[in-house]
């Protein structure tokens, strides 16, 4: 529970989000990841520090380069949790509709 | 508890049969994927104002029929140790859809008890569109 409510309070920027979203189309330098925010170096820096704590991204090094690249089996968690009646309710409906289906196979 | 913020789950499937077949079929503990389906034990009488009753696996369930139109509409209340006292509401149509029938079903104020306003925001994070954006990933 620690880590889902670091990772909802971590998805809880819209800042924070930007970033997730610009991640998860590959890793990327700090530099590239502030340039399209209008906002300080140093708050870009707190954010980044919200999603590490949250698990959310890594930092790897590679050669002179720090690359920032997401971690997305955290957001499972969010995704694990709110989806559990949209869950229970897929399963219920997806045995429903087999059961048409197959009575209908029967028919045939 | 008025100020407890709620969710909604909203489900559709197309289902082989007519409207009237699938909304009897709904109704019947025998079919499977029907939420009476399995109960370990069951009281169920599905007119406006009938109750019913199901517990599986030791956790009860409780609710209050409001609509039983046949053959477009069911809706029932719902209670459970995941609604912490709230009565959550299933609305279930059945829309006519050629030979089949467009089944949806609406399960609406279900609390935000656990998250508060973090479980709010993480649903809309959701409605951004970032779920294609995590397939994409390969997280799911």
């Amino acid at each position: 529970m620690d880590q889902l409510n670091d990772v909802l309070g971590a998805i809880s920027h819209p800042t924070r989000r930007a970033i997730i979203r610009r991640l998860a189309n590959g890793p990327a330098r700090f530099l590239d990841i502030a340039e399209p925010f209008d906002v300080a170096l140093n708050a870009i820096t707190k954010h980044l520090k919200v999603l590490e704590r949250a698990a959310l991204i890594q930092r790897e090094k590679r050669g002179r380069e720090v690359l920032i690249s997401l971690r997305p089996e955290a957001l499972r968690l969010v995704a694990d949790w709110v989806h559990e009646y949209e869950r229970f309710w897929n399963e219920k409906l997806d045995e429903f509709e087999s059961h048409f289906k197959n009575q209908q196979r029967s028919k045939k | 508890m008025s100020n407890t913020n709620t969710i909604e789950v909203k489900v559709e499937r197309t289902i082989a049969a007519s409207p009237r077949e699938a909304f009897d079929a709904w109704l019947n503990p025998k079919v499977p994927g029907t939420p009476w389906n399995m109960a370990d034990k069951l009281l169920l009488n599905p007119t406006v104002d009938g109750f019913f009753f199901w517990a599986i696996k030791g956790t009860p369930h409780y609710g209050r029929f409001t609509a039983a139109d046949r053959p477009g509409r069911i809706q029932h209340t719902w209670m459970s140790p995941n609604t912490s006292g709230l009565e959550s509401m299933v609305t279930v149509t059945f829309e006519g859809k050629g030979k089949n029938t467009l089944m949806t079903l609406v399960h609406s104020g279900l609390p935000d008890t656990d998250g508060g306003r973090s479980h709010e925001k993480g649903w809309n994070f959701f409605l951004d569109g970032f779920q294609s954006q995590l397939a994409q990933s390969g997280a799911t």
